[in-house]
């Protein structure tokens, strides 16, 4: 093959390669801007990935619902959408389960079947959205200083993810405890 | 190695063992030789060093910069990618040497891993590792063809099977056989072949064919879902398309160190028998039924159904005409494990007399062609058979207390009289 042909299929490798990057940027930027914004409440904790670093894992407390007659092939693993509603406090509620798309204008996320058990009908699943990214040495904190506030055992205190949700697709922006980012708590404790 | 032979030819010059000539014409050919190949060492520090640096890079956008606003660190999640594209599109059109191509395509792909990462975090991109790995590997699998690049090969067959294991061997979720790592080790195969068709004997395609070999090995029980004793079954079929995959010409003609899928084959197909040869793991098969219609008895039988593919491929040729056992090793496990289902005890004793009658085998192929390495290995065989059996408690201790004795002789007497006829033989040519 001549070179010129192999640079020109170089060429659309390399355009590829921008594109994928490209397109989830874009794809996030898109539900940030237009999606609503919901609020999860959650609980973190920190592990880590050997590439992308060090991450906060949420624990959301949407995390089982009904399932419905015709979702009884759920299975283990499987992805289902929860569809979402809000309580009256402005914190994301769940609607409803679903294996399949339902003819709603609600707002949607994906998660992943943990468990179904097949007697009471109740499926337990994951949201995915569940990875935070944080900096290196601020995801243990992080972590340390949810369990600080939590520990009062009061209902004073909030954590909760910001994500921002569009046609099925979510965008996870911030953690919060009472309305303030987990960031400030970190800055704090570190000022002191 | 070029410089030691040159140094030998002053000598047999000064000691008029060759003519001038002659140490001209070899000194020439070695010239001439080592002309036609690039600096290969140039070649390895430059990935090496690519593939140092594009891994530092990973790791140092890792750590996850909060304090740069999501466009700067947008910017940086680019910033890798373009340098490396430009360096590779560089080679490409100036028609660089392999050096260049390797590193290049080294720093590329590593770069790409770089980007996708810094974007996952910059927005929180849900997905565990193996999606993000699958995202890379196809991004970066093209480069192998564009770039002509070994050492992108390489990597994409590693990191397929560091994808294949993350996702296949994730206890507990169902169903998560990594069938894509087929379709990405599919797609590396034709780069492979040209290789194999080229240089055959280059140290690099000998490195590739241990990492296919080890790679299949390695992923194979990922695809194990709940019918674990077809497990057995499986890697039995792997393990024979291997051994006669390494018996085919391309392969047969090569020094044994290179040959990775007769080594793995012959090497596997034992210890797998070996396992088998307890009465215990057959009983516990035999307590779950076969499912006919699964994913593993699917994968059984396409291996199957490659390994006779080659198998009668191989006979074709006339080196491999004589009866070898071993060739037909997974055969006559399957036909042991249908017994062995139907009657545990058979599948035992079955199972045994094959180790036994491999192991007897072996050590005949190694007196007929005078291999001390095959003969050693055949009692090998037989002798790991018999420690296997010592823990057996049901077998009386003068019984095995015998069986070890015999099996130490035997070492010590096969050994003794091969070294002894080779030695028959060579005063016989001598004189």
């Amino acid at each position: 093959m001549k070179t010129i042909h192999i640079f020109l299929i170089f060429i659309v490798v390399v355009l590829l390669q921008l594109f994928v990057p490209a397109k989830m940027i874009l794809d996030r930027e898109d539900v940030i801007k237009t999606g609503t914004q919901y609020k999860f409440k959650t609980q973190p904790v920190d592990p880590n990935d050997p590439f992308r670093g060090k991450y906060v894992t949420l624990n959301y407390e949407i995390d089982s619902a009904e399932a419905v007659a015709m979702d009884s092939t759920i299975q283990r693993g499987d992805k289902i959408l929860v569809y979402l509603d809000t309580d009256s406090l402005g914190y994301a509620k769940l609607h409803s389960v679903s294996k399949y798309k339902i003819n709603t204008e609600r707002d949607y996320v994906e998660a992943k079947v943990q468990w179904y058990n097949l007697n009471n009908k109740k499926v337990n699943f994951q949201l995915e959205f569940n990875r935070y990214y944080m900096e290196e040495f601020k995801a243990k904190p992080a972590e340390d200083i949810y369990r600080k506030y939590n520990s009062r055992q009061d209902s004073i205190h909030n954590t909760y993810a910001l994500v921002a949700v569009k046609e099925g697709e979510a965008v996870l922006k911030d953690v919060y405890i009472n309305d303030k980012s987990i960031h400030y708590y970190i800055e704090k404790e570190a000022n002191q | 190695m070029k410089s030691k032979i040159l140094n030998e030819l002053t000598e047999l010059l000064e000691h008029n063992i060759i003519s001038k000539d002659v140490a001209s014409n070899i000194s020439s050919y070695y010239q001439a030789k080592s002309d036609e190949q690039p600096n290969r060492l140039f070649t390895v520090f430059g990935v090496l060093g690519s593939a140092l640096v594009g891994l530092g890079v990973i790791l140092i956008l890792a750590h996850n910069w909060d304090s740069f606003s999501r466009l700067v660190k947008t910017f940086f999640a680019f910033l890798p990618l373009i340098i490396g594209q430009v360096i590779s599109g560089y080679s490409i059109l100036q028609k660089k040497g392999q050096a260049w191509k390797e590193s290049s395509g080294t720093f590329l792909f590593f770069a790409i891993g770089a980007s996708i990462a810094l974007v996952s975090q910059i927005y929180n991109i849900p997905g565990d590792l193996s999606e993000y790995l699958l995202t890379w590997i196809l991004l970066g699998l093209p480069l192998i063809y564009v770039l002509n690049s070994k050492a992108v090969s390489m990597l994409i067959i590693v990191f397929a099977t560091y994808y294949a294991c993350e996702l296949g061997y994730n206890f507990g979720y169902a169903n998560n056989a990594p069938w894509f790592y087929l379709v990405i080790l599919f797609g590396t195969v034709p780069f492979y072949i040209n290789l194999l068709r080229k240089s055959p004997n280059a140290n690099s395609t000998s490195i590739f064919n241990w990492l296919y070999a080890l790679s299949f090995v390695i992923v194979l029980g990922s695809f194990i879902d709940t019918n674990w004793s077809m497990g057995f079954v499986m890697y039995a079929m792997l393990f024979g398309l291997f051994y006669n995959l390494g018996k085919t010409p391309v392969y047969n003609n090569q020094q044994l160190r290179r040959n990775s899928f007769l080594l793995i084959g012959s090497l596997g197909t034992v210890v797998l028998l070996l396992i088998l040869s307890f009465n215990m793991i057959w009983k516990e098969m035999y307590e779950e039924p076969i499912v006919f219609n699964s994913q593993e008895m699917l994968i059984s039988i396409g291996l199957f159904v490659c390994a006779i593919g080659f198998l009668l491929y191989s006979k074709k040729h006339k080196e491999n005409s004589k009866f070898n056992l071993f060739q037909y090793a997974f055969l006559l496990f399957a036909i042991v494990f249908v017994i062995g289902n139907g009657n545990y005890g058979l599948g035992t004793i079955f199972t045994n007399v094959l180790v036994l009658t491999l192991g007897v085998f072996a050590v005949k192929i190694g007196a007929d062609s005078f291999r001390f390495s095959v003969l050693n290995y055949g009692l090998l065989i037989i002798s790991a058979m018999i420690v296997c059996r010592f823990f057996d408690t049901d077998m009386s201790f003068v019984l095995r207390g015998t069986l070890f004795v015999i099996v130490g002789l035997g070492f010590f007497l096969t050994n003794y009289f091969m070294l002894k006829k080779q030695k028959e033989l060579k005063q016989k040519t001598l004189k």
